[in-house]
């Protein structure tokens, strides 16, 4: 490792701590350098470096895409630091008893329950705080079941044959430009393996959270389900209020082999902003799963946070009769603007794909549907149905659709349907009568709107992802 | 810079000169020369490869004469405008009423109008292909209606392209004008008479005036080989009314753009489109609405049956300002794939800044419906006969929209004739 | 429970909508306990005295007082005058799609209560209630859990309503039209359900404008509502005079 980096480093440790927590941070910059450190931090085997150094040089010859609906200043890659980890956590600790009480504090804070007795709902948690994974519980349980839910960074070491394999196999280094710069400096993230036939006997689960100033957070997530398995995976992520703006640019990969089947939840709340648009995270994720025959994947997000969201969850069903499916919620308010969506691509004969995705603006936010569905050559018998709907509170925002929809394949049947519509005064008047105030009103009205996409989400996180609505909608009317 | 793009520079030369509109020629070729030539990632060309433009050198045709006026022709009871290789031709059109006039031979004043309401609602910097138009211009139609006027005849625009050995380059213009309250009906239709592959570049504008009403049809069924690039811009004012329809049959390279823009309260445009291509054929219809204020409505309807080995595209936005309340606009796009095949790109686009506003659009991809097509077995029709019966019917109902009659029982036996050959398997469907 | 000898008190009242004048100094005064009708032609402004007295917007009182229950009417908030115990039959139901029928009844149910300094009913009381209300107009139970009014035929918007009416147990309950285009037998289910609440602390307002709901329902006055005020009251044989004669003859009064 270069001397300057590790001086740079100990110059930085004095300064720089939001929290109680100390955090060991990379000062600002993107070179060699500063992957072969963050590779080095995590003590990684060399091909593991390799990987990470080509994919900078793929990213050095990419330039940053400008179709997606959205404005926002050039973001400039040399301000933002790319490693943060809290430093109590450079020995990571091995039970929850060694966990910095502070940091434990922040996770109770944020309602995430790390306390395995806490944790009624059953719920394996792996936490990844800015970019170092600080604690995944349950891991006895799981193991028992043979499932493999541990920090990316540890299967590195542990199961380096699954992860040569895997990782890049279905969002390659080269896919764009914000997976490869992933590629190049991922921190941390989840891994999942479930062996051949097994039902993990619970809902997996991984918050992020971004809580130095000027970090970019990079997590990466590999879940591989072998043939016959099943598992439900949900990930939450918050961010403290900054006035600068921040980065997150993950890159999430399924593997379904044939009959597995994988959901894949998300409720997304990264700092948005404030009212005047000032500050926020930008999340540019790339996720996208690969189905193998009879498997079947399904992306649920609920997306309210977020200053700026690239996303576009997506299904590639290569195996015959696999299915894929996206439901999702994105609610922008004040000066949020979203561009999401997903992309299905049908290979396999016979292959279904459902989207329904429902988008409300308010305030004076972009909210964008982005979808492509494409019916390949050899896609016999394939399904698409696009249900995407647009609600509109107030009259500064704005809603659009751009649905993509190519077909190859004649008995391809693709059907779409878009609508766009106001939450109307006579609704509105109407609950009022009956005694609720315009508030709750237009919150009642908007969860009835989501309805389809909620029930797509396991339980507990459904009540959550309503309460977030609610909080993300205040004062958007009247 | 393409090597068509630097090439085509030279027809802008070639075109002869209407010395009365160069600085406007001249600025639309700067426009041109300058612009980034398309590529795949350009996103209006996606779908759509300008490559066949290459390699060949373009020629603005002289003039060539008929033997006669050809078969092809629609019988219609109108003004008929001849164009042979984009010059006109006075022998085979009718006489020229007052509001009708050619660039070439307007007026002072004429040119002066003309001069207002050129690229006035073309934005020619927005256009490619306008550029390109207006660069190398050589003949236009204006058409000229004063407030309450209503034109007797529906004015017949005829552009026919025959051989004369080279590649030939064809524009043309047509600049519609009404004024308030004023009604006409226009129908530009394109014609190809011989399997040479010209390259056709249409321009339209359209400027419909307070409570006037046009009805436009755009019929454009030329040869496999040749090459089409048009568009129709159109602006609608207060409480007008467009009617609009195109159907196109697909050929080598395709391309037709509607640019419309709602700019008065109450205005109302239905637009309806048909397209039809085969063998190896392309089509790629590019349609973009704009509501610019309150009260607007539009309906959008584009079907399409897609066989052989063809490609279409149909990419339709409609984008709503901030100002449009009170907007209702739907747009619908179905499609049959009658072939292994055959491929279509769809791209219904909704744009929306206001919040009272009804939207809705539909797209569907399918192929023929397997219970109507064992109905009609069962009844004792053939199944090739079955499937052009389908393929007719779904795309029919947009035809029987057409407020013209002569222009439907022109439509129907070619119609027919784009899904079968055959006499036995159409003849039921040309009755009339 | 509430004790003041006047429920509503209307004194002069005048309301436009958009910039036009409707009402024209309207006066009414009902007490606890009773039923009042209002009769009158289309557009005399019966719809837009619902509307004011529930608050919405857009309509807008210029002159006068309403007094409800002792408190200034025209100063409360919509929701508040609900909660309040004021409720509205519209004549026209909107549909709210997505939002359950439980979950708005609920919801409201539990809004009222809490003004009132009243416990929340658990989810399992409020279901029973819920069901027997179904029950008592008729409606089958999975209209509980359709969206609000959500391709509801008429008659089911009209006797929803009334379904919402029983579990609020409002004190004022203004019912606008909720007769019209029912047959017979769904005219009996809301009359049956209106009888049901009628008590000596609750009064209604009933518009309508056919007197065979005054058969069901026995009006205490009847009063005819025309060019925007009360131009005769009278008793339960006012309706079979008008329902004979029309509302011409009393027009002219008005002007
Ligand atoms: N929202 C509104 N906007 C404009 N005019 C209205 C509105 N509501 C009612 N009016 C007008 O007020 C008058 C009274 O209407 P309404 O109260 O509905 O009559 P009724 O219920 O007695 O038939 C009518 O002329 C009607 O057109
Ligand atoms: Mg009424």
């Amino acid at each position: 490792m270069s001397e300057q980096v590790e001086s740079l480093i100990r110059k930085e440790y004095s300064a720089g701590f939001h929290t109680n927590i100390e955090s060991e941070t990379l000062p600002p910059g993107l070179n060699e350098d500063v992957i072969r450190f963050i590779s080095a931090k995590k003590n990684e085997p060399q091909w593991m470096l390799d990987w990470r150094l080509k994919a900078f040089k793929i990213w050095q010859g990419m330039e940053e895409p400008q179709w997606a609906h959205v404005k926002y200043p050039k973001i400039d890659f040399q301000s933002i630091s790319y490693f943060s980890a809290p430093k109590s956590l450079a020995d990571r600790p091995k039970s929850l008893d060694e966990v910095d009480p502070d940091l434990i504090e922040t996770y109770n804070k944020l309602g995430i329950p790390l306390h395995e007795q806490e944790m009624l709902a059953g719920v394996a948690v792996d936490a990844v705080f800015d970019s170092v994974s600080v604690v995944t519980t349950f891991r006895g349980k799981l193991e028992e079941a043979g499932v493999i839910f541990c920090p990316i960074s540890e299967a590195v070491h542990k199961y380096p044959e699954l992860i040569k394999k895997y990782m890049g196999s279905v969002v390659p280094q080269r896919d764009n430009y914000y997976a490869a710069l992933n590629s190049a400096v991922f921190s941390d993230g989840s891994f999942v393996y479930i062996p051949k036939g097994v039902r993990c006997p619970m809902e997996l689960s991984t918050y992020f959270r971004i809580n130095e100033m000027n970090t970019g957070q990079f997590e990466r997530t590999l879940i591989i389900a072998e043939e016959g398995s099943h598992v439900s995976y949900l990930e939450g992520c918050t961010a403290p209020q900054r006035d600068e703006n921040q980065l997150h640019a993950a890159v999430v990969e399924l593997v379904a082999m044939d009959n597995a089947e994988i959901k894949y939840s998300t409720v997304q709340n990264w700092y948005p902003g404030d009212e005047q648009g000032k500050g926020g995270i930008y999340n540019f994720v790339t996720k996208r799963g690969i189905c193998h025959t009879r498997a079947k994947i399904s992306w649920t997000q609920v997306e309210t946070g977020s200053a700026v969201t690239w996303k576009y969850p997506s299904c590639i069903l290569k195996g015959d009769y696999s299915i894929g499916e996206f439901y999702s919620v994105a609610l922008t308010n004040n000066y949020q603007q979203a561009d999401t969506g997903t992309k299905m691509i049908h290979l396999g004969k016979h292959t279904k794909s459902t989207i329904i995705s429902k988008g409300i603006s308010a305030g004076k936010s972009q909210n964008a549907y982005r979808g492509l569905v494409r019916m390949g050559p050899t896609a016999e018998g394939a399904r698409n149905y696009t249900q995407c709907d647009s609600l509109l509170i107030g009259d500064r925002c704005g809603a659009h659709t751009f649905p993509y929809i190519e077909s190859a394949h004649p008995s391809a049947v693709v059907e779409h349907e878009a609508t766009t519509s106001k939450v109307s005064d006579d609704q509105l008047f109407l609950c009022q009568q009956r005694g609720l105030d315009a508030e709750k009103a237009v919150s009642m009205i908007v969860n009835g709107f989501c309805r389809e996409v909620f029930k797509q989400l396991p339980m507990e996180f459904a009540v959550e992802a309503g309460k977030l609505l609610e909080v993300s909608l205040e004062g958007s009317v009247g | 810079m393409s090597e068509f793009q630097s090439h085509a520079l030279m027809l802008a030369q070639q075109s002869k000169g209407l010395a009365w509109l160069n600085d406007a020629k001249q600025a639309c070729a700067n426009l041109w020369q300058a612009e980034k030539w398309p590529t795949r990632k350009t996103e209006a060309w996606r779908y759509t490869s300008l490559q066949s433009l290459e390699s060949t050198l373009w020629s603005v045709p002289s003039e060539a004469q008929l033997d006669g006026l050809p078969d092809e022709l629609m019988a219609l009871d109108a003004t008929r405008l001849v164009f042979v290789n984009g010059n006109f031709s006075s022998q085979f059109s009718s006489e020229l009423p007052e509001s009708l006039t050619l660039f070439s031979q307007a007026s002072p004043a004429e040119q002066q109008a003309i001069l207002t309401k050129f690229n006035q609602v073309a934005k020619v910097e927005k256009h490619l292909f306008s550029q390109l138009n207006t660069a190398a211009l050589g003949e236009g139609v204006f058409l000229n209606l004063s407030a309450n006027q209503r034109l007797e005849k529906p004015v017949y625009v005829v552009y026919i392209h025959t051989d004369t050995g080279a590649s030939d380059y064809v524009g043309s213009r047509l600049l519609v004008s009404l004024e308030t309250s004023a009604e006409a009906v226009v129908i530009e239709h394109f014609i190809t008479l011989s399997d040479a592959s010209p390259m056709f570049n249409a321009v339209t504008e359209l400027d419909i005036g307070e409570n006037a009403k046009l009805k436009h049809y755009r019929i454009s069924m030329e040869s496999e080989q040749s090459l089409h690039l048009g568009s129709v811009h159109a602006a609608l004012h207060a409480n007008s009314q467009l009617t609009g329809f195109t159907l196109a049959t697909g050929s080598r390279l395709k391309r037709i753009d509607y640019h419309v823009r709602h700019v008065g309260s109450g205005a109302d445009l239905d637009l309806q489109g048909i397209y039809l291509p085969k063998h190896n054929q392309r089509v790629d219809y590019h349609t973009n609405v704009e509501h610019c204020v309150p009260h607007c409505t539009t309906n959008e309807v584009f079907r399409g049956v897609i066989s052989d080995t063809a490609k279409a595209v149909f990419n339709g936005r409609i984008h709503i300002h901030q100002d449009a309340q009170k907007t209702l606009a739907e747009m619908s796009n179905r499609n049959l794939l009658t072939s292994n095949r055959a491929e279509i790109n769809t791209k219904p686009e909704l744009e929306i800044y206001a919040d009272d506003v009804k939207c809705a659009h539909g797209a569907t991809i399918s192929q023929l419906n397997d219970e109507s097509l064992f109905y009609l077995v069962s009844r004792g029709i053939s199944e090739a006969e079955a499937r052009v019966m389908l393929s007719f019917g779904f795309v029919n109902e947009l035809v029987e929209n057409i407020a013209v009659e002569d222009i439907k029982v022109w439509l129907r036996p070619r119609m027919a004739k784009a899904f079968g050959q055959n006499d036995d398997v159409v003849r039921h469907l040309i009755h009339d | 429970m509430f004790v003041s000898d006047t429920m509503l008190k209307i004194n002069d009242l005048c309301a436009k909508v958009e910039d036009k004048e409707i009402l024209r100094q309207l006066n009414l005064e009902v007490k606890p306990g009773e039923i009042h009708a209002i009769m009158g032609p289309n557009g005399a402004g019966k719809s837009t005295l619902g509307n004011v007295l529930s608050g919405r917007p857009g309509y807008e009182a210029t002159a006068g007082h309403i007094e409800f229950k002792g408190q200034n009417l025209l100063e409360m908030d919509p929701e508040i005058r609900a909660r309040e115990g004021l409720f509205l039959a519209f004549q026209y139901p909107v549909e709210i799609p997505g939002v359950s029928n439980m979950e708005l009844l609920k919801a409201s149910v539990d809004a009222r209560r809490a003004h009132a300094g009243l416990e929340e009913y658990s989810a399992i009381d409020f279901m029973k209630m819920a069901r027997e209300a179904c029950k008592a107009v008729n409606l089958d139970q999975s209209f509980l859990k359709r969206g609000v009014n959500e391709g509801f035929s008429g008659g089911e918007k009209k006797r929803n309503e009334i379904m919402q009416m029983m579990l609020l147990e409002p004190s004022l309950c203004i019912l606008d039209e909720t007769d019209s285009g029912l047959d017979i037998d769904a005219l009996q289910v809301v009359a049956n359900g209106v009888n049901a609440m009628r008590s000596a602390d609750r009064s209604f307002i009933v518009v309508t404008h056919y007197q065979r709901l005054l058969d069901y329902i026995v009006p205490d006055y009847v009063h005819v509502l025309a060019n925007g005020r009360i131009v005769k009251s009278g008793d339960k044989s006012l309706a079979l005079e008008l329902e004979a004669k029309g509302y011409s003859w009393l027009e002219n009064e008005a002007v």
